[in-house]
Order: C-alpha cells, then sequence, then structure tokens
C-alpha cells in the first residue's frame, strides 16, 4: 500500500506535535530540571522537522524503486510491472489477523486447533492447494508443539484437544 | 591460561555443541531460502535462547547468523534472488557465472572466502575488542550520548534509501522506547491507561513482527519466485586455493574493509559487501570485466561481508551499541544472559569473552564443510514452495513471540509491527533504522539525560571534550547532509534554470 510522500510527511508531523505536546504534559521530577519530558519532547520536534522535510520532498533523489524477480532467468523488473497476486491487498493482511486470531482463542480453543487454522489459512492464502493446506495443518502444529511445549517448556494451552505428551 | 581452559570447557559442553550444530543447519537453511534474512533466522531463534545456558544462546545466535550471510549467496548465484540482503551486493556477478557455467566456481568463491573473512573478523575481534576496552573505560556519559546517536545515524545513512525517511524511522523507534516506565524518572509514558504497555514495548516482538511477520506479508503481494532448475555440481573447493593466491589484495582489502565497516556502530554486513564490491570494481585492473561473472568483485564482497560480523561485535560488547541489526539481537540476548556490555566485560567475565571468540573461530570452520553439504542440497532445498514455509514461519512467530514472556500481549505487538514494518518498506521507510531505535532508545535516553542533569541543562559540556566534540561534529555532519544536498540540486537546478 503506497502513501504519497506528502501525506506521510503530514501525518509524521502530526504525530511528532502530538508526542511534543503529550510529553510536556508529563509531571516533572521534583528539585530537578530535566525529567521524563525532555526526551519524548526531543523526538517530538525532530518528528515535527523530518515530516515537514518528506513532505517537501527533502531526500526524495536518494530513493530506489522496488524490483522483484519476475521471469527464470533471473531478470528484475519494477515491482509495479509484475502481474498482480489477485486480492494482493485482501492477502497482504491475513498474516497479522491470523496472529490476533491466535492471540484471542488460543486460551478457549487451545494450541493445536488454533495453530492449524493459522497454517492451513496462510497455506490457502499463498496459493497452496486444500491438499497441501490440510498435510500442513496435521503436521505443523504437533511439531511446533513437540518443541516449544515439551522440549522448552513454553506454557502452550491445551483446550479443546490436548496432545498426549 | 586458566581462562582459556575455562573457555574451551564451556564451549565443548554437549549443550553448547549441538546448539552450534543445529543452529547451523537452521542458519543454512532459512538464509538459503529466498526472503527469509539473516536477522529475521537470528530474531526467531531468540525466543528459543531464553531456555539455553549463557553459552549455548550465544553460540547459536552467532553460529546461525554467520551460516545464514553465507547461505545468502546460495540463491544469489543459483537463481539471482539474494537470499539475504548481505548478498545483494554480488548477486548478479554470482549469477553471471552460474550463466557461464560456473557455479560451482561461484558458490566455492563465496563459501571459501566467506569463511576466510569470518576468521579474520574474529581475529579482529580478538586484538582489537581488549585494546579498545582500556580505552573506552575514559568515557563519560557526554561521549556514551554521542556514540549511540552516531551509530543511530550510521543506520540512517547506510539505508540506501531516503535519509530523511531513515531518520524518521529512527526516531519512530526512539519513540515505541519511550513507552512504559522504564525511564530515568520511572514515569509512566504514552501507555493510554493499559498495564500491558506500563513495561515497555519488548524488542523481540518488535522484530519479529517488522522482519519476519512483514515478510509473509510481502509474500502475499508479490508472485512466487521462479523455481531452480535441477542440477548436480562438480568439486564446490576447486581451484579456491588457486584463487586465493591469484587475488590476496582483493581478499585482504575485503577483510579490512569489513572490519573497519563492522566496527562502526550502526552500519553491517549488508553495507561492507556494497562498499567491497564497488572498491573492488574502482581499483580493478580488469573493471570492464565486472558483471560479467568475474571471480575478483566476488572474492572482496564476499570477504567483507562475513568479515563485518564478527568486528560487528566490537562495538556491541563494548558499548552496548549494535554493530548492526544481528548485533541488536545478540545485544538482547547478552543482557538477558547476564554478560551485560561494557568495557568490564574482558576483565569480569573473560572466559566467557575468550569462549566467544572459540564460537566464531568454529563457526567459521564448520561453515566449511557444513556449506559443502547445504549447497548440494540446495536443488532440493530451494525448490521448496513459499506456501509450505510461510505458514510455519506465521506459527513461530506467534508461539515464539508468546514464549518471550508468556504473555498474548506479546502477539499482539507482534501483529502490529508486522503492519508497521510492511507499511514502512512499501513507502521507502528503512525498517533496520526503526528497530535499531527500538533497541537503542533506553540507552541513549538514559546518557541524554545523565549528561543534562550533570550539565545542570546546559548543552555546552556536550561539546567540551575533544572525543565528544568529534562524535558530535560527525553525527550533525550526518544529520544536516540530506538538507545540503536538497539544497544544493535546487540551486543547481536554479541556475540551469536560469541560463
Amino acid at each position: 500500500m503506497h502513501i504519497p510522500n506528502r501525506a506521510t510527511g503530514i501525518g509524521l508531523a502530526v504525530l511528532g506535535a502530538a508526542v511534543a505536546y503529550g510529553g510536556s504534559l508529563l509531571p516533572p521530577v521534583p528539585g530537578q530540571q530535566v525529567g521524563p519530558n525532555v526526551f519524548p519532547m526531543v523526538i517530538g520536534i525532530g518528528l515535527v522537522l523530518c515530516g515537514i522535510a518528506i513532505a517537501i520532498g527533502i531526500g526524495k533523489s536518494f530513493e530506489e524503486p522496488e524490483e522483484v524477480v519476475a521471469s527464470e532467468d533471473g531478470a528484475h523488473v519494477p515491482a509495479d510491472a509484475v502481474a498482480p497476486v489477485p486480492h494482493a491487498a485482501l492477502k497482504t493482511i491475513v498474516p497479522p489477523l491470523l496472529l490476533l486470531f491466535y492471540a484471542f482463542t488460543v486460551d478457549h480453543l487451545g494450541f493445536i486447533p488454533t495453530a492449524a487454522v493459522m497454517v492451513a489459512t496462510t497455506c490457502f492464502a499463498l496459493g497452496g492447494t486444500w491438499r497441501s493446506a490440510l498435510i500442513l495443518a496435521l503436521c505443523a502444529p504437533p511439531a511446533v508443539h513437540l518443541v516449544f511445549a515439551k522440549l522448552l517448556r513454553v506454557p502452550l494451552p491445551p483446550g479443546l484437544l490436548p496432545i498426549p505428551w | 591460561m586458566s581462562t582459556f581452559i575455562e573457555a574451551w570447557q564451556m564451549v565443548l559442553a554437549p549443550d553448547v555443541l549441538l546448539a552450534i550444530l543445529l543452529s547451523a543447519i537452521y542458519g543454512l537453511v532459512v538464509g538459503s531460502l529466498p526472503g527469509l534474512s539473516a536477522t529475521m533466522a537470528t530474531a526467531l531463534l531468540v525466543p528459543v535462547t531464553f531456555y539455553l545456558s549463557p553459552i549455548a544462546a550465544i553460540a547459536t545466535i552467532i553460529t546461525a547468523s554467520a551460516m545464514a550471510i553465507f547461505s545468502g549467496d546460495i540463491p544469489g548465484c543459483l537463481l539471482r534472488i539474494p537470499g539475504t540482503p548481505a548478498s545483494a551486493a554480488y548477486t548478479d556477478e554470482a549469477y553471471a557465472m552460474t550463466r557461464k557455467g560456473q557455479p560451482e566456481l561461484a558458490l566455492g568463491i563465496c563459501l571459501w572466502f566467506s569463511a576466510l573473512g569470518g576468521v579474520f573478523g574474529t581475529l579482529s575481534l580478538i586484538i582489537m575488542a581488549p585494546l579498545l576496552a582500556e580505552f573506552a573505560l575514559s568515557f563519560s556519559t557526554f561521549e556514551y550520548f554521542w556514540l549511540a546517536f552516531l551509530g543511530l545515524m550510521c543506520a540512517t545513512v547506510v539505508a540506501r534509501s531516503s535519509p530523511v525517511k531513515a531518520i524518521a524511522a529512527m526516531l519512530l523507534g526512539l519513540l515505541i522506547a519511550c513507552v512504559g516506565i522504564e525511564n530515568p524518572a520511572g514515569t509512566p509514558r504514552f501507555t493510554f491507561g493499559m498495564t500491558d504497555l506500563l513495561g515497555g514495548i519488548e524488542v523481540i516482538p518488535a522484530l519479529v513482527g517488522c522482519f519476519a511477520v512483514a515478510e509473509v506479508m510481502r509474500a502475499m503481494s508479490v508472485p512466487e519466485p521462479p523455481q531452480l532448475a535441477r542440477r548436480k555440481f562438480g568439486s564446490i573447493l576447486a581451484g579456491q586455493w588457486k584463487l586465493t593466491k591469484e587475488y590476496p589484495k582483493q581478499q585482504a582489502r575485503g577483510n579490512v574493509v569489513g572490519i573497519i565497516i563492522g566496527v562502526l556502530p550502526g552500519a553491517g554486513a549488508d553495507m561492507a559487501a556494497w562498499v567491497s564490491y564497488a572498491m573492488a570494481k574502482r581499483f580493478s585492473k580488469t573493471p570492464e570485466k565486472f558483471g560479467t561473472g568475474h571471480p575478483e568483485g566476488l572474492i572482496e564482497a564476499g570477504a567483507s561481508n562475513n568479515a563485518s560480523l564478527a568486528s560487528g561485535w566490537v562495538p556491541s560488547l563494548l558499548f552496548g551499541i549494535p554493530g548492526d541489526t544481528i548485533t541488536a539481537i545478540a545485544i538482547g540476548v547478552l543482557y538477558m544472559k547476564g554478560l551485560n556490555p561494557g568495557p568490564t566485560l574482558f576483565t569480569e567475565k573473560a572466559s566467557s569473552m575468550y569462549a566467544l571468540y572459540i564460537i566464531f573461530m568454529l563457526g567459521n570452520i564448520i561453515m566449511i564443510p557444513l556449506g559443502i553439504i547445504m549447497i548440494r542440497l540446495a536443488t532440493f532445498i530451494l525448490r521448496a514452495k513459499r506456501y509450505m514455509i510461510m505458514p510455519v514461519i506465521v506459527l513461530l512467530c506467534a508461539v515464539g513471540s508468546f514464549a518471550t514472556g508468556n504473555n498474548l500481549f506479546l502477539v499482539i505487538s507482534v501483529a502490529a509491527f508486522g503492519c508497521i514494518g510492511y507499511l514502512m518498506e512499501k513507502n521507502g521507510f528503512p525498517v533496520a533504522a526503526l528497530v535499531l531505535g527500538i533497541v537503542m532508545g533506553n540507552m541513549v535516553e538514559t546518557h541524554f539525560i545523565t549528561s543534562l542533569i550533570k550539565s545542570d541543562g546546559s548543552l555546552l559540556p556536550f561539546f567540551a571534550r575533544p572525543v565528544s566534540a568529534t562524535l558530535a561534529a560527525i553525527t550533525i555532519g550526518l544529520m544536516v547532509w540530506p538538507l545540503a544536498v536538497w539544497l544544493y540540486k535546487k540551486r543547481t537546478q536554479a541556475t540551469a534554470a536560469a541560463a
């Protein structure tokens, strides 16, 4: 998702201003000139300056376009010139959504079912067949469980489907 | 001598040897897969190091990162896709050799000179670190502040993107490090009443999110890279000794440049490879052969990136300032294992330091046999489909980050940092600068505030001592440089228009 430089610049400047203001509200340490407010204010001012610089195009000449390898002979082409992946924008947010799904459901469903859903969904989103998604969902979660829960003693929740080991 | 024997005993412990072997295999496999960088390999290993002994934990990080940096050359050579950014500088050269029918020679150069570069880098670490430690003992908070800040600024200069965006990314990292009560006054900052944020934002979820989740997100939006054709390799090391004798200057220069760039805080293997490749071309008697499958640049840059890896540990061990993103992760592990970086580390924990040197040497030596096996297996491993690897990585991101604190909020942080990393990368903001900002935030702030308290709020003492004044001049120079370039370009454009 490409955002124009002007928008990112203004966004950063606004964030910087908010940080500097938020920092200035922090209570000082009694008897000291310098407190916890100084560093956030410095960062905030820095962000405002950077935001303005980005918005007016300073440093743009240093940027290079993104390239990907497109064919078997290793030819590099600009990322925009490659045929787009269907539903790319939707697929891109799958990994963070799956992590949120893990965070909110693993205690109720248990590690194995949650992990199986995550693995199968990612596999499918990346163009895997139902068969490969199913194989991966059956094999990967128990293997990861074995390493983390059994060998490293991380308390992974058993939930609905406890593992026999 | 007894310390040295003690160090050997530490390294030869079965758990450490096993950790070295397994992390070597892991580093080789992950580094060779396109899109999975050495930093990502190391970041995903951190949760595992929680459960290992201090030496085994450090051994895991050192071996995996060294192997991954070499292994990144394999897909670069065979597919023209660098496995790690450190290989990108000479990927075209290596691929040109493959097209000429010399993949064995190209891969052999990458392996042999990487291992030699790694050994030289380790020697430099052994010699330089104790000498600099003595010098560093005289540093005050002013020098430490400028050194840390210079490290951050170096990271913005080497980012190969807009320096202004890199500075903004670094400031965002510092801002993220501000969250929580981990500040000199112990005041909660930017927590918005959330108890999970009181302890601050952990570095590991940030690293895993920015390097691993963001990569999976990127993989979702680009087509699968082309598949590697099956091929049989001849002898990998044949002709390497001849090349070593033929190009001693290039090799030595690669090692030295790699070591120097590694020692600079903030600049790492990627930068070393780019600079060395450019230097090889500049000083070559046959620059026209570059890009057509000529070994010269490959030798120099291949030696350089591995040499920088070991010397990158010098600022990390002495000042706690990471040489690059990999050592940024390593610093976290050092703190976690009670080996707090600082000049006194070399006197108080001398045996651990010797053990670290030995592990570096061992890692670079076993790289040769394991690397040969990896090259021979590459045709099978590189055929692995992305949809079979990435799902496991997403799962490891979730479990690995949870394991660092047994807290599900960490998994949410990983998801958030994945989105931040992806958006930043897409819009030209270097993620490495953000991560270094997060890692070094507390340190920069502590030294900044302590210095300000010492100076009664005055900024003049920041420039009063010779070393701090020099460091300040370089840092400020790096800061105003993009503005100067912009103004110069504007002026030349205006003059051209007027003419």
